[in-house]
């Protein structure tokens, strides 16, 4: 054990192999690698990750958000060389972690048995999409549809609406964020209870354990949760409201007494927020429609932003509805230190990785600081730029049999 | 090496973990209780605001039956003590003294105004990991602003692309800004345990901003680089993508049915079906083959015959033949759905809690499936259950001293 004070990640000594492409796995693998392990990702040229094509107006500059500070390899575990090679890597590594199904898994030689001889005590972190157990585990998903899967999407908008989705992979992210506390517990668990865990995730299941309340309510009522737009059970006003300029909104809401004399003294006490039909929250509830309407009519005549500072000024609570605009150029963000400029490398389908052209791209840092051992940004590798350091220092290949194994397109 | 310690079938070892958290962090705690971790949860003499939020059973209100405060305090313990007092606080430091964790989401300043801060907790107990999660963090412009599920969906982004183009914005339901902060400070906290247990010894403090949560889960939307990059801001487009064609919830027999197509493989399967189905075959044009990029000029044909197609099914029929058929088709569920849903069952989410104010539940614990850990078994304490044990138990009061306490309204 280093003496106190010494180490400064948080995870110094781990080291991680991450094989598998899209949002929730490489996500996981960029929050551990932030916090300090050593994560190795393992790609190859002839199939490259479709997320490398995204956003379709700029192919890959999306990349350093999930790809950050890591160790990128190329190898074809497909191949019998790249097989005996990845075993090797996982012999020295902590933690493997896959999203690809068994039976492709068994098929390359990897599978679990296989990876638990290479090192008996690996922590291996499995994510699927519906489940590995039960009657969908060979069906295919996506995060962005997930939402509709686990419950949420008929838990938002208003009765009788489309089920409403965020247009964005969104259930991949529960998935990808409630990995790392696993694994680094399991870590935790080998180094001090002498036992590994091999674990299984699932996007679908990572969605429906966010159900919430409602779950309960249905077991104990019988009844749905009602759908609220932005409306809350017990505040008004509560919602978005229109204000100066091209699609800009801002959201209030106003709970309690003490917060309704706060917003009605803003907006100078006009005679209708002293009418009796306001007078009590429950009278703002039973009344909300005109009531939403007497807001809307003051905040169009200014700017979000400014509703936003004069409210925020007495103690209600309200926001702009933010922007990319407002989050790029956001004093607060950049206090912070949040979103931080990256290079990326331009992807090009048929063409190989080493070939694409760099660009400058923006990319947040942590959602958390820590006190003792600061997250890190780290540096943004293309696909294979890692492979001397892995397949030499780490594994001792000799630049010859790197070379080689790339001319048979083994480490490629 | 460490002394090996009490896991049972935990993941997570018992660590004291105090819990001053409202629904900013209160699914942190939650998802380390049903782990293994020993959380207590600090609530004012007359209890935790979570327990007057309902849903309550036959919506009668009762300190014991909020389902909100039910679902977000499995596995925990309870005690009541009143930190605005000056005994209060100084028995929140004796507490602390032994504590592995403090998690609280406070108004920013309240527990330093307190003498509660972590500068004033880790100097007798240098190991204490302490978070803080707060709607924008600790330091900044807007440290101080106030917040809400609302605001803190507003101010993130989120609600920009949420809801139909030309309607205004629209939050995703459920509160779903409880999880986002929450999880990275689960993350961060076990990070900060590892440091410390497996490392060096030394405890930290670790802000948590909610706004920057909530933001990274809908990375792939991109908005500040789209505004880099483009001067674009995204917004909203609805329930159906506009990018990948067919991609969202569409229509079917009995309700609704989401599906997506991405692949060129998946496109002539779907086109092949519902040539099958409808026998139209202008949805086999050679206009339509490809990728995305070739299907998206021509979206509102495409939508137009695959609710020609849908209609003509129920949902579940769509799932599985979609799903026999490499078409990723899923079904759009409510929680009864979710509750009856074989593959959730088979995967092990469900654990059932007795609680003598509601009787057994199924409650959705397990985000893991492992033979080699489970979660914990216990439904969300009552108010102040935990009192004697650790007041008594751990700290060492005496009956009289505890009764002294109640009378003073400190527990």
């Amino acid at each position: 054990m280093p003496a106190a004070g010494m180490a400064k990640r948080a995870l110094e000594g781990i080291r991680i192999v991450e094989l598998g492409p899209y949002v929730a796995l490489p996500l996981t693998g960029r929050i551990l690698a932030s916090l300090g392990a050593e994560v190795i990702k393992v790609e190859t040229n002839k199939v490259l990750d479709e997320m490398a094509f995204i956003p379709a107006w700029s192919k890959g500059a999306g990349q350093p958000d999930y790809q950050r500070h890591k160790k990128r390899i190329t190898l074809d575990v497909r191949t019998d060389e790249g097989k005996d090679l990845l075993l090797r890597l996982l012999a020295v590594s902590d933690v493997f972690m896959t999203n690809f199904r068994r039976n492709i898994l068994s098929r390359w030689g990897v599978d679990f048995p296989e990876v638990r001889a290479a090192r008996p005590d690996i922590v291996i972190m499995w994510q699927t999409g519906l489940g590995g157990n039960g009657p969908y585990y060979t069906y295919k998903s996506f995060g962005i549809l997930v939402q509709h899967m686990s419950g949420v999407s008929l838990m938002s908008g208003s009765p009788g609406s489309p089920p409403v989705a965020v247009n964005t992979s969104y259930s991949d992210y529960h998935t990808g964020v409630f990995q790392p506390t696993a694994i680094i517990a399991a870590l935790m668990r080998r180094g001090m209870h002498g036992k590994t865990a091999t674990m299984e995730s699932s996007i679908f299941r990572s969605g429906a354990v966010t159900a919430g309340p409602a779950i309960l309510d249905y077991q104990l009522n019988n009844r749905l949760p009602e759908r609220r737009d932005n409306r809350d059970s017990s505040a008004a006003p509560h919602g978005v409201y229109r204000c100066q300029g091209d699609d800009r909104y801002c959201a209030i809401s106003v709970e309690g007494d003490e917060q309704w004399a706060a917003f009605c003294h803003v907006l100078g006490n006009p005679a209708w927020t002293q009418e009796l039909r306001f007078s009590t929250a429950f009278a703002r509830l039973n009344n909300q429609d005109e009531l939403d309407r007497m807001v809307g009519e003051w905040t169009i005549q200014l700017t979000s932003k400014k509703v936003m500072d004069t409210l925020q000024q007495a103690g209600v609570p309200a926001s702009i509805v933010s922007q990319g605009q407002d989050l790029h150029d956001s004093e607060h963000l950049k206090a912070r230190d949040f979103y931080r400029e990256t290079n990326y490398y331009v992807a090009e389908r048929g063409t190989h990785a080493s070939q694409w052209d760099e660009g400058p791209s923006l990319s947040w840092s942590m959602p958390f600081n820590m006190s003792k051992t600061p997250v890190e940004f780290g540096n943004y590798s293309n696909i294979g730029e890692d492979n001397s350091y892995v397949f030499g220092d780490l594994l001792g290949l000799s630049p010859t049999e790197i070379a080689r194994l790339s001319e048979r397109e083994v480490i490629y | 090496m460490p002394s090996p310690i009490p896991y049972g079938d935990n993941l997570i070892a018992p660590y004291r973990v105090l819990d001053l958290t409202d629904y900013k962090g209160v699914f942190c705690t939650k998802i380390m209780a049903d782990y293994g971790a020993d959380v207590v949860r600090i609530e004012p003499p007359l209890g935790d605001p979570g327990r007057s939020k309902g849903p309550f059973p036959n919506d009668e209100p009762g300190v014991e039956s909020s389902t909100y405060f039910l679902f977000y305090n499995t596995n925990k313990r309870s005690i009541t003590l009143n930190l605005e007092t000056d005994l209060g606080q100084t028995i929140f430091k004796r507490l602390a003294t032994k504590a592995d964790v403090v998690v609280e989401s406070l108004a920013i300043g309240y527990l330093k105004s307190l003498g509660l801060d972590y500068e004033s907790l880790s100097g007798s107990n240098p190991g204490l990991v302490m978070a803080s999660i707060s709607p924008f963090g600790q330091t900044g412009p807007w440290k101080d602003l106030k917040s809400s599920d609302l605001i803190a969906m507003a101010a993130s982004g989120y609600m920009q692309i949420t809801g139909e183009p030309d309607q205004p914005p629209v939050r995703q339901g459920n509160e779903q800004s409880h999880f986002p902060g929450a999880q990275y400070a689960a993350v961060a906290i076990m990070a900060a345990l590892y440091h410390r247990d497996m490392l060096s010894g030394e405890g930290q403090y670790i802000d948590v901003s909610q706004q920057e949560a909530l933001i990274t889960f809908y990375t792939d939307a991109h908005p500040a680089l789209a505004w880099m990059q483009m001067e674009q801001n995204v917004t909203r487009v609805g329930t159906n993508s506009t990018l990948v064609i067919p991609l969202g919830a569409y229509p079917c027999q009995d309700g609704w049915i989401s599906a997506g197509v991405i692949t060129p493989r998946e496109w002539d399967s779907l086109a092949q079906w519902i040539y099958e189905v409808t026998g139209n075959d202008e949805i086999l044009n050679e206009k339509y083959k490809g990728g995305n990029q070739e299907r998206a000029p021509h979206m509102d044909v495409i939508t137009a015959l695959f609710l020609e197609f849908s209609a003509r099914f129920t949902a579940d029929e769509l799932f599985h033949q979609g799903q026999k058929r490499n078409l990723v088709f899923l079904p759009v569920n409510d929680v009864s759905d979710l509750l009856h849903d074989t593959q959730l069952d088979a995967s092990h989410l469900w654990t059932e809690l007795n609680h003598d104010q509601t009787g057994v539940l199924k409650y959705p614990l397990g985000i893991f499936d492992s033979e080699d850990f489970a979660p914990a078994q216990s439904a969300a304490p009552s108010l102040g259950q935990d009192n004697q044990s650790i007041y008594e138990g751990e700290l060492g009061l005496t009956a009289q001293e505890m009764a002294g306490l109640r009378s003073a309204r400190v527990i």
